[in-house]
C-alpha cells in the first residue's frame, strides 16, 4: 500500500477508537455498561443491529459471490423481514416487560435454571469460537493480499477494538457502529462508482447489467426446481423457498435468541423504539444486500474488458510457482494471457457496436480507416467470426482456470482452490486510486470491528449475568459487577484473537468445523424459545429433553448431509431444529399429562 | 403485555399492524421487482 493509503487507514482506525472512548462514557453499573440505561433512540439501535450483522466477510464475500454464482444469494435474506414482524409481536414485548439483560434470563423465568444455563452456554461456546473465525477470515485475506504478518493483522483486526469495547461497553459499541456504517456505505458507494467509471466509454450501467444478465449473474430470484418437470432441489442453497422459509427461521433465531443482537435492541429507550428499529431493519436489509451484490456484478462486467487474473488469490499462485508445477504454471499463464487478449479484443468490438445481422458497416475498427463499408452480408460473417473467437477464448480461459484449481487441489500442494473472497479486494488493490485503497481496507476493518465489538459485549453480559452473578454465593457490589464486566470483555477479546491465530495455524478444517458448529445450535435454541412463547403448558423438563434429542438428530443429519448421503442444504437444519423441538416437547408434555412419563 | 403494547405510541401509523403490512408488502414488491430484473436481463 502507498503512503496515502496508510494515512487514510491509520487515521480512520484511530479516529474510531478515539470516538469510541469519547462516546463510551456511561454510568458505571451493569445497566449503563450493557444496556446504556435503556436510553438509545431507534435509529442508533437500527445502525447497531445492522453493524452487528454485517461482518467483514459480508463486504468481502458478497461481491465475490455475485461474481461467481450470481445475485441469488440475496434470497437468503428474504425471510428476514418476516422474522422482524414476528419478533415485534412476540419476543420483544416479553423481553421489555421482564427487563432482562440477556435473552436467556427469560428462559429461567419461563422454564428452569438448567434450560437457561444450557442455552446460554451454547451461545458462549458457538459465539466465542465463531468470533475468532470472523477475525481470522478477513485477516487471512488481507495478509495474503497485502503481504502483512498474520499475527499482527489478527491483533489489529480483533485486538484494537477491545480498547473502546472494554472501556465504554454497549454505548461505545453502538455509537462507533453508527460512524463505522457511514464510512462503510460511503466506501462501498465510491467503489461502485469507480467500477462504472472504469468501464469502457461505450459501456454504461445498464449495459453492464445486460452483460451480467447474459452471463447468468442477475439470477436474483430462482425457484430451486430442477429444469422442466424436475423436482425441488433440497440441496440447492439459495432459492425463493429456502430463502423465505429457511431464512425466516435463521433470522428469527439470530435476532430473537442470539445475545449479540438481543443485547443491541434491549438498549432502546422504549418498546416502540425497539420495534421501529427492527422493522426498519426489515425494510432496508434486503435492498442493502442487493446493492452489495450488485457491486460484484459490476466488477464482473469490468473484467469482461480487462484481464482477469487466472486466480484471484496471488498467494496460492505463489505456492504453485514454488512447487512441481512451476514450469507448467509459467506456460499456462502465457497461454492464458494470449486467450485473455483475444477475449477482450473480441468482446470490446462486439459490444462497441458491431452491427447486428442484416446491417452494413465498417467492420472492425482497424478496417475502417480509408476502407469502403462492408456489405450487410460481410458484416454478418465478420460478426459471427468474432463471436466464435470470443467463445473459443472463453472456453480456453475456463480450461486454464480449472487446471489451476486442479493443481491447488493436489494433496502434495495443499492449496485452497476457492478465490471468491479475494475477487473484490483484488479489484480494489489493482484498479482503485491511491487513498481509496486505504479507505476500502478501512471498510473491511470497520465492518469486522462493529460485529466483533457487539459480540464481545454480549459474551461478557452472558458470562456475568447468566453464570457469575447467577451462581455466585456472594452479593456483588455495583462497582464490582462493573469491573468484572470489563474484565470479562477483555478476556473474551483475548480468547477470540487466540482462536483466530489458532484458526490460521490449523487451517480450513477449524474454520469449517466452527461454521458447522454454528448451524447446529441455532434451530434448537430457536425451538426452545418458540415453545416458551407459544406453548404455555409445556414445562421445562419436556423442552430440555426434546432439545437434547433434536440436537443429536441435527448432528446426525449434518453428518449425513456432509457425506452426501442425504441432499439437504444447511438452511433447512434451522427449520428442522426449531420445529423438531416444538413437536417433540409437545409430545413429551402430552405423555407426561397422561402419566405415561414421569 | 397487551396493555403495555397499547400504551406505546405508534409512530407514523395508527397501529403496529400497518407497520407489519408495510414491511411484508415491501418484501413482496421487492421480490416482484427482483423477478422482473431476473427475467429482463437474462
Amino acid at each position: 500500500m502507498s503512503r496515502p493509503d496508510w494515512i487514510v487507514l491509520v487515521v480512520t482506525l484511530l479516529g474510531i477508537i478515539a470516538y469510541g472512548l469519547y462516546k463510551g462514557r456511561a454510568s458505571k453499573d451493569l445497566d449503563g455498561y450493557f444496556l446504556i440505561n435503556r436510553s438509545v433512540p431507534w435509529y442508533i439501535v437500527l445502525l447497531s443491529i445492522m453493524g452487528t450483522q454485517a461482518s467483514a466477510v459480508t463486504f468481502l464475500s458478497a461481491p465475490g459471490q455475485a461474481y461467481t454464482d450470481g445475485m441469488r444469494f440475496v434470497q437468503y435474506y428474504f425471510g428476514l423481514p418476516l422474522a422482524m414482524v414476528v419478533l415485534c409481536i412476540t419476543f420483544v414485548p416479553v423481553f421489555h416487560r421482564l427487563k432482562v439483560y440477556t435473552a436467556y434470563e427469560f428462559l429461567e423465568q419461563r422454564f428452569d435454571l438448567k434450560t437457561r444455563s444450557l442455552t446460554s452456554f451454547l451461545f458462549l461456546l458457538q459465539r466465542g469460537l465463531s468470533t475468532g473465525i470472523s477475525i481470522a477470515a478477513p485477516s487471512i485475506i488481507l495478509s495474503s493480499l497485502l503481504g502483512w504478518n498474520i499475527l499482527w493483522t489478527n491483533i489489529f483486526m480483533g485486538g484494537l477494538l477491545i480498547i473502546y469495547t472494554v472501556s465504554g461497553g454497549a454505548k461505545a459499541v453502538a455509537y462507533t457502529q453508527q460512524l463505522q456504517l457511514i464510512i462503510i456505505f460511503g466506501g462501498m458507494c465510491i467503489a461502485a462508482y469507480m467500477v462504472i467509471h472504469r468501464l469502457p466509454p461505450h459501456i454504461g450501467f445498464t449495459e453492464a447489467l445486460h452483460i451480467g444478465g447474459k452471463a447468468g449473474k442477475l439470477n436474483i430470484v430462482t425457484t430451486g426446481f430442477k429444469g422442466k418437470g424436475g423436482g425441488f432441489d433440497w440441496n440447492d442453497r439459495y432459492n425463493l423457498l429456502s430463502g423465505v422459509i429457511g431464512g425466516f427461521f435463521l433470522a428469527l433465531s439470530y435476532f430473537g435468541t442470539d445475545q449479540s443482537q438481543v443485547g443491541r435492541y434491549l438498549t432502546a429507550r422504549s418498546l416502540s423504539e425497539t420495534r421501529l428499529s427492527l422493522l426498519m431493519n426489515g425494510l432496508v436489509k434486503v435492498p442493502m444486500q442487493f446493492l452489495i451484490l450488485l457491486v460484484g456484478v459490476l466488477v464482473f462486467a469490468f473484467y469482461q474488458f480487462h484481464r482477469e487474473p487466472v486466480f484471484f488469490n496471488q498467494t496460492q499462485l505463489n505456492l504453485l510457482a514454488k512447487s512441481k508445477y512451476k514450469d507448467s504454471l509459467t506456460t499456462l499463464i502465457r497461454d492464458y494471457d494470449a486467450a485473455e487478449a483475444v477475449r477482450i479484443r473480441e468482446r470490446t468490438w462486439i459490444s462497441a457496436g458491431a452491427p447486428r445481422d442484416g446491417a452494413a458497416g465498417y467492420g472492425r475498427p482497424e478496417n475502417a480507416a480509408g476502407s469502403p463499408p462492408l456489405t450487410a452480408g460481410a458484416m454478418t460473417v465478420e460478426r459471427q467470426q468474432s463471436e466464435d473467437r470470443l467463445q473459443q477464448a472463453e472456453t480456453r480461459k475456463a480450461g486454464y482456470k480449472a487446471t489451476v484449481r486442479r493443481w491447488l487441489n493436489d494433496k502434495t500442494i495443499g492449496g485452497d482452490d476457492n478465490d471468491t473472497n479475494y475477487i473484490f479486494l483484488r479489484f480494489v488493490v489493482d484498479y482503485l486510486p491511491k487513498g481509496l485503497i486505504g479507505l476500502l481496507i478501512s471498510v473491511i476493518f470497520l465492518a469486522a470491528w462493529g460485529s466483533i465489538a457487539a459480540t464481545l459485549n454480549s459474551l461478557s453480559s452472558c458470562t456475568i449475568i447468566d453464570f457469575h452473578k447467577r451462581f455466585s454465593k456472594k452479593e456483588l457490589s455495583k462497582d464490582k459487577e462493573y469491573r468484572l464486566s470489563r474484565l470479562y470483555t477483555l478476556v473474551w477479546g483475548i480468547f477470540c484473537v487466540a482462536v483466530a491465530q489458532l484458526a490460521y495455524n490449523i487451517g480450513n478444517s477449524l474454520i469449517e468445523a466452527v461454521n458447522v458448529l454454528g448451524s447446529l445450535f441455532y434451530g434448537v435454541i430457536l425451538g426452545i424459545f418458540l415453545v416458551a412463547f407459544y406453548r404455555k403448558k409445556t414445562g421445562g423438563l419436556a423442552v430440555f429433553i426434546s432439545a437434547v434429542i433434536v440436537e443429536i438428530m441435527v448432528v446426525v443429519l449434518t453428518i449425513l448431509s456432509r457425506k452426501g448421503i442425504i441432499p439437504l442444504s444447511f438452511l433447512w437444519f434451522n427449520v428442522i431444529g426449531a420445529i423438531g423441538v416444538l413437536l417433540l416437547s409437545e409430545a413429551i408434555q402430552w405423555l407426561k399429562s397422561r402419566r405415561l412419563l414421569h | 403485555m397487551e396493555e403495555e403494547t397499547q400504551k406505546e405510541k405508534v409512530p407514523l401509523f395508527k397501529t403496529w399492524r400497518a407497520w407489519y403490512a408495510l414491511v411484508i408488502g415491501s418484501l413482496l414488491l421487492l421480490i416482484g421487482f427482483f423477478y422482473f430484473l431476473t427475467k429482463h436481463f437474462s
